[in-house]
């Protein structure tokens, strides 16, 4: 179905990252491939030769041969590809060209000129197999990632190509989307199509992947069968820099986890969205100081509304916060707060990361601000762009503003979604060691391996209430194990 | 209104329109609204296209839409035609000023408002594609449409993260815009090259004839809006030649 002879591809004007070595891969039709790898391996750059984004929408310079259903990818434009190849992409928010679901499932029947009944017809049958009837004639805007992602697999699908490319889509789900994701996966193989997945998280893949191709350098480095995979050690998993295969082996990841001291304790919070049903009352609850505590939940229970009273996004609600005896209205705690959000490129402004972390403070205290910097490992980007940092240098900057700024609790929505294994682990590093500093960390995360690593408590939102809360010890673990279906 | 601008189509709506329809619809009103021609058969005509948004919307059910704007315009019609009268200089000028801006301007976005609040974006590229209007064109347009969501979601956000830093001051204004429109526009820029990529690689081109499963054509209350637009812009014709 697909061969790749002695590839390789440099893009335009590029620095080292995500070129392709001397790539030879010949896959059969109805194979799951699953392509794996650190970031900048070269896993999407294959992708989008697959897919035919290289060469016609990509530039760069492209020597071997690419050969999709028999036939050069040079000699077939992108809307003839298009008909045999169905994409689905990392970000559930950017890939739907309409509003309304049923349009967006109709979109790439519409594209190949398809008889209206036809169309129908094939809606009719995507909608069923996938049990996505809840979504049809909805606004897109108003789904939820996990929801849009699905929209996004029922178009592609509804074209009915004979191969399905898939760039990271699990990236930003939660595990109950996860597992829709597979269901999806496991219709086309059934149906005998070819799919090739480029992932981080690889648990959810092992019982369809028949392949598993690593790479590393732009080069593929090896290949198991997924059994061959499932028989690694986990250290050897975690050398080559990925995350775990089985959610077993996240079980041994527990480190050591900080008691901290004293506590805030939340009251009352009380908050509506205006005419709307979804509410969220939290009687009383307590964060421990210097502690990291994760908020975990199902999409829609709250978690992000949550996270937004606390940090005085939402104006309307009401609550108190009492710390050392005294109490502070919800208003005026927020100014102890600072919510680093999931896409952080919403919160960097200036031009330069020293500009960046004195944002709104009165005093710029030079030497403050390089302690800050050196501790978040940023001293030698001091001139530099934030727009031209990586996603985690960008991470570090909006926390490096925010303990300038001497806030006393972090919030931070789903600081690891996307991300591999070293890079989360970096994450959980700087958790451990804002932690140190004696920061209160309140994380929202669909990442239970992250979670392993540095949270000390959890906090279960499930209706827009606290439906439990336990730290995470030997004894409760069984708890957030059940909750991530991790037995 | 905080649905968003274009049409997701959540409750069905009884009441629909051809796009096509909307368009004349929204050119008649634009256009002899504020082409500033008043007296004779106009003190007639103006009054009639005011109630084009009135009806449109209430037609679609959006009873509270529709009365609020009834209101401003009856509030608007009475300042100029008994306050204006009776008050002279600054007071006059103001009123004037103000009730004259909602009395031309407001039918005009009101009925653009309900068109793009109605319009789902593949209706739109249907309509424009039976008025043979090439895809070069009808493409870019559909994606703008399909972008002022975007940008209001993404404005939101970063309007939240100036509101964290303490930098929602009207102190500086120059800045607060560049504060708010450097990560919009990189955001924009991002989602809009992502956007492309997915749509390319599901078949969109300009070459390809495609299909559309939408349900457009004209019933019975089009003919009707035609109707009357021809019949506006008949007594417009006839008053800007002298003749009414």
């Amino acid at each position: 179905m697909i061969q790749l002879e002695n590839v390789t591809f440099t893009y335009n004007g590029s620095e080292e990252k995500g070129n392709l070595k001397n790539i030879s891969l010949s896959i059969r039709q109805g194979e799951v491939i699953l392509l794996c790898g650190e970031s900048g391996c070269g896993k999407t750059t294959l992708t989008r030769l697959i897919n035919g984004l290289i060469p016609w929408y990509y530039e760069g310079e492209l020597n071997g041969i690419v050969k999709v259903d028999g036939k050069e990818i040079r000699e077939q434009p992108l809307h003839i590809l298009s008909r045999k190849i169905g994409s689905v992409f990392q970000n559930p928010r950017s890939q739907f060209f309409n509003v309304d679901t049923t349009s967006e499932i109709a979109f790439s029947c519409e594209n190949q000129g398809l008889p209206e009944d036809e169309i129908r017809e094939r809606i009719h049958q995507t909608v069923s197999l996938f049990q996505i009837e809840n979504l049809i004639d909805r606004n897109i805007f108003h789904l939820s990632g996990g929801e849009k992602q699905k929209i996004a697999c029922a178009s592609v699908s509804a074209g009915e190509p004979e191969i399905f490319v898939l760039d990271e889509p699990s990236s930003n789900l939660d595990v109950a989307a996860i597992e829709d994701l597979k269901h999806i996966i496991s219709c086309w193989k059934s149906a005998g199509k070819t799919v090739i997945i480029a992932e981080h998280r690889l648990y959810y893949l092992m019982e369809l992947a028949d392949r598993i191709i690593y790479m590393q350098n732009g080069e593929i480095r090896r290949e198991w069968t997924t059994a061959d995979f499932l028989g690694l050690s986990q250290r050897e998993v975690e050398n080559l820099g990925l995350r775990p295969a089985s959610l077993k082996q996240i079980y041994e990841l527990h480190i050591e986890k900080s008691s901290g001291s004293g506590f805030y304790q939340l009251k009352q919070m009380d908050f509506a969205y205006k005419g709307e049903q979804q509410s969220l009352h939290i009687p009383a609850v307590n964060f421990t100081k210097g502690t990291a505590i994760a908020v975990i939940g199902k999409n829609g229970a709250g978690k992000s509304t949550f996270l937004r009273c606390l940090c005085g996004l939402e104006k309307r609600c009401s609550g108190e916060v009492q710390d050392n005896g005294k109490s502070y209205s919800l208003r005026k705690w927020a100014k102890n707060c600072y919510l680093v959000m999931q896409d952080v490129n919403h919160q960097l402004f200036t031009e330069s990361v020293f500009d960046e972390i004195v944002l709104g403070a009165d005093n710029t205290d030079t030497n403050k601000v390089e302690q800050v910097m050196e501790r978040l490992d940023l001293i030698s980007f001091r001139e530099r762009h934030p727009m031209s940092l990586s996603g985690g240098q960008k991470q570090r900057v909006a926390i490096a503003g925010a303990i300038f700024s001497d806030k006393k609790m972090l919030l931070l929505d789903e600081p690891t979604s996307g991300l591999d294994f070293r890079h989360m682990e970096q994450v959980a590093e700087l958790m451990q060691q804002l932690k140190q500093q004696g920061k209160t960390l309140l994380i929202v995360t669909h990442d239970p391996e992250f979670i392993l690593k540095t949270c000390d408590n959890i906090i279960r939102i499930e209706d827009g209430t606290i439906a439990e809360q336990y730290s995470l010890d030997t004894a409760e673990m069984g708890k957030l194990l059940d909750f991530f279906h991790l037995y | 209104m905080s649905a968003g601008l274009i049409s997701g189509n959540e409750n069905t709506v009884r009441f629909t329109l051809d796009p096509r329809t909307k368009l004349a619809l929204v050119a008649t009103v634009c256009t002899i609204m504020t082409s500033g021609r008043v007296g004779g058969i106009m003190t007639v005509i103006h009054p009639v296209l005011a109630l084009v948004p009135f009806a449109l919307l209430f037609l679609s059910g959006r009873v509270k839409d529709a009365a609020s704007y009834l209101l401003a315009y009856a509030a608007a019609y009475s300042m100029i035609s008994f306050v204006m009268p009776v008050t002279s200089g600054m007071i006059s000028i103001l009123i004037g000023a103000t009730a004259g801006i909602i009395y031309r301007m407001m039918p005009s976005l009101i009925t653009g408002y309900f068109v793009v609040s109605t319009t789902k974006v593949s209706e739109f590229n249907a309509a424009m594609e039976r008025m043979h209007i090439s895809g070069k064109i009808t493409i870019p347009m559909s994606v703008m449409f399909r972008f002022f969501p975007t940008i209001k979601e993404e404005s939101a956000a970063i309007k939240d993260a100036m509101h964290m830093r303490g930098i929602n001051s009207l102190r500086n204004p120059m800045e607060m815009l560049e504060y708010r429109m450097v990560p919009l526009l990189m955001s924009v820029v991002k989602i809009g090259e992502e956007l492309s990529i997915s749509a390319l690689t599901r078949g969109l081109s300009g070459d390809t004839k495609r299909t559309n499963i939408c349900k457009i054509g004209f019933h019975l209350s089009d003919l009707l809006c035609f109707l009357l637009c021809i019949a506006c812009w008949i007594c417009f014709v006839l008053h800007v030649g002298g003749m009414i």
